[in-house]
């Protein structure tokens, strides 16, 4: 019965998928034809258009007239050594760790919430959902109103008493404040309301997410860990967490995503704040292309988030790809 | 180890009844099979032996102590799932492993047990795999394997080898007995397979619809069924069951089949004197019975005529589909038998062997004196 397993797995791999490839070559024709149309206007006004940034990025084009003369990475330069763009990625740092890290962790309490055989789980899931189909900018109105300092939700702390009431998104301080060449960079405090807000409005999807994540781990896993003799916490965190990991990840990938592109929220919440406090690299490449007409300088922001999104995304999808092979 | 023992065991879901009024005494280093068609409440049992479902009535308890109340972990129990259950982040020992971290084993302990459960089961090369790099019966031992190293006082499994393809089923079983013998384990095994019932357990349980028919040897099972049900649902092909009419001549009973004469055995007489109506059935197993020419028919046969209407060859025997009046009978002969299809012939039962069952309440009519066939 000791019937070693090494080799049969390796020949499977080869023997059967040349067969279902054969197999498949016609249909795979077929769609390559059907799908032409689609990929030559995506391959236009998606790909054309990065590629046009990217070289828009490497002009002198930083004023009305486009003076497409070579720069070379003249643009890079001056975004990155400017005090802007330096508090940008600080801001940008910031925001996506703490959204990340509470849309993660209000999503799960919420999946765990819902996933208790209650009655109305769906209202529950509708309910924690819709806050993602109201625009950014609308919550950041809403929040805004919330989290006035002298009108919104510290009225409340005033009536329980306390007297130091947090100043919310219109606060300029930095915790810790450690200064780092020209900027600071701890943590902007104002920008704490608007991860908040993002959390609020972003953590109905991570919900759904683990949920679904939470209802295919099966039931007999969580009775054999039972029987083990673990309790409630210690299946969570030694059985059912472990088997989350990809979900944590297709979150992490997607709210990052997210986190990149931030932009109404911001506007409508705090703008870019004194001294950059609250900036993001978005607000910042639309100031500086339509504002001010660096249209050079703001194809060059454009990249770098190309490439910070690619950072997150392209390792996700790889995996996924060699995951479905 | 221990013994368990059900008291009027009930389980409900709703208007459905799952499991009902059970009671068994099961004995310490007992290889017991929950035996039934699906749906019987074979594995709801199990559950609520293990703790994962609740009681609607009655109490378990596990060797002295009452444990309907208890959660899992302390009912000193290990289960073996139909589909292992393995931890797939965990490798193999780890998967080992986990109940006793929990149990707060010391780590010298924790190793020994497990390497020694790996030697015992032929995993001591895989310890470092994952069970997706696996294949099915190395991961149905790691299951066993995880539960062998808890040395809990008892061992529930539901169905574990369902997984496996026949021929590893099969080296499975035996391997499973021998690990009975070995660790002296207390066994409650849950299955629908009869072979397995039959060939590893020392008691059977016959369930149907959450009612236990018969506990007994699986020599009792097979030779005296308590009713029809379980006379057909044990045996391929199952026992056969011919319709009669009861008389009596001269203080004896007789069964009129098909028209024909068959003097019942004595042992049936005291069975049969509980009879109020005439109508009975008469059920034989199909290797009891012999096909035979008119005249020769041996000591202790009851012959009846019939005729031969399918033959199917197995290669080292052959089912005979014979015909008696509206009954059709299966005899199990050796492959020398030369018949054809429409031959008449007679069919020599065996007078020992015979069970008679009363057709309406369909129990058997053998009392508990019945002797055993020799
Ligand atoms: N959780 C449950 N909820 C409702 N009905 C159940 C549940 N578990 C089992 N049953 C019912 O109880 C009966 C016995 O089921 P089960 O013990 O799984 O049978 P077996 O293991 O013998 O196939 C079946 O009719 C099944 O539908
Ligand atoms: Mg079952």
């Amino acid at each position: 019965m000791a019937n070693p397993v090494t080799p049969a797995k390796a020949t499977r791999q080869t023997t059967v998928r040349k067969p279902a490839r054969r197999i498949r070559g016609w249909d795979n024709r077929m769609a390559f034809f059907t799908l032409i149309p689609s990929l030559i206007l995506l391959g236009v006004f998606v790909y054309g258009f990065i590629a046009w940034s990217g070289y828009v990025s490497l002009t002198n084009w930083n004023s009305l007239i486009p003076t497409l003369t070579w720069a070379g990475l003249r643009n890079y330069a001056t975004i990155f050594s400017s005090f802007r763009f330096q508090s940008d990625l600080r801001n940008l740092v910031v925001f996506t760790v703490l959204f990340i890290a509470g849309d993660l962790v209000i999503g799960m309490i919420l999946a765990l919430l819902v996933d208790q055989k209650i009655r109305a789980e769906g209202l529950f899931r509708s309910i924690f959902i819709y806050p993602m189909a109201i625009s950014m900018v609308v919550t950041g109105v809403i929040w805004s109103w919330i989290l006035n300092p002298t009108t919104g939700i510290n009225l409340f702390f005033h009536a329980l008493g306390f007297t130091h009431v947090p100043e919310w998104f219109l606060s300029s301080r930095f915790a810790p404040s450690v200064h780092l060449g020209q900027i600071d960079i701890g943590i902007p405090v104002g920008l704490l309301a608007v991860v908040i807000a993002a959390v609020w409005q972003m953590s109905g999807f991570a919900m759904a997410v683990y949920l679904g994540g939470l209802r295919s781990v099966p039931e007999e896993l969580k009775e054999a860990a039972r029987i083990d003799g673990a309790g409630p916490w210690r299946t969570f965190w030694s059985v059912i967490l472990p088997q989350l990991k990809g979900t944590t990840a297709t979150i992490v990938v997607i709210q990052a995503a997210a986190s990149l592109k931030v932009f109404g929220l911001i506007y409508a919440m705090t703008g870019s704040g004194q001294d950059f406090s609250t900036d993001m690299p978005n607000l910042n490449m639309f100031q500086t292309t339509f504002q001010g007409d660096a249209f050079a300088q703001g194809a060059a922001i454009a990249i770098v988030l190309l490439l910070l999104m690619a950072a997150f995304t392209v390792p996700y999808v790889l995996s996924m790809l060699r995951g479905e092979r | 180890m221990a013994g368990v023992r059900l008291s009027h065991v009930t389980r409900r879901f709703g208007n459905v009844v799952a499991v009902d009024d059970v009671n068994l005494e099961i004995n310490d280093r007992e290889f017991l099979v929950l035996l039934g068609p699906s749906g019987c409440g074979k594995t709801t049992t199990l559950r609520m032996i293990a703790g994962l479902e609740e009681l609607s009535e009655g109490n378990i308890y596990i060797g002295d102590h009452d444990v309907s109340q208890l959660p899992p972990k302390d009912r000193d129990i290990a289960m073996v799932f139909q589909n292992y259950a393995l931890y797939p982040h965990m490798t193999v020992y780890e998967n080992m492993a986990f109940g006793l971290k929990l149990h707060k084993t010391p780590k010298d302990e924790i190793d020994k047990r497990v390497k020694e459960a790996a030697e015992i089961l032929g995993l001591a090369p895989f310890l470092k795999r994952r069970p997706k790099e696996l294949s099915g019966g190395q991961r149905q031992r790691v299951a066993l394997g995880r539960a062998i190293v808890r040395e809990p006082k008892v061992f529930l499994m539901d169905e574990p080898l369902s997984n496996l393809d026949a021929k590893l089923r099969t080296q499975t079983r035996v391997e499973l007995k021998r690990l009975h013998q070995r660790l002296g384990a207390t066994i409650v095994y849950v299955t629908h397979d009869q072979t397995e019932a039959m060939t590893m357990g020392t008691r059977i349980v016959v369930m149907k619809d959450g009612v236990v028919q018969q506990v007994d040897t699986p020599e009792g099972i097979y030779r005296r069924p308590v009713n029809q049900f379980v006379a057909t649902f044990v045996g391929t092909p199952p026992m056969n069951l011919i319709s009669a009419t009861l008389t009596s001549e001269q203080g004896r009973f007789v069964a009129q089949v098909a028209g024909q004469k068959v003097a019942l055995p004595e042992f049936l007489t005291p069975g049969l004197k509980s009879m109020t109506a005439e109508a009975m059935t008469l059920g034989i197993r199909p290797e009891n019975i012999q096909l035979l020419a008119e005249s020769d028919v041996p000591a202790g046969h009851l012959p009846v005529a019939g005729v031969v209407r399918v033959i199917e060859p197995l290669g080292h025997e052959q089912m005979v589909y014979c015909q008696v009046g509206d009954n059709t009978v299966v005899v199990r002969m050796d492959n020398t038998w030369r018949g054809q299809v429409d031959d008449n012939v007679v069919l020599a039962m065996e007078s020992d062997a015979l069970n008679a069952f009363d057709p309406v309440t369909e129990r058997s009519l053998l009392t508990h004196e019945t002797p055993m066939l020799a």
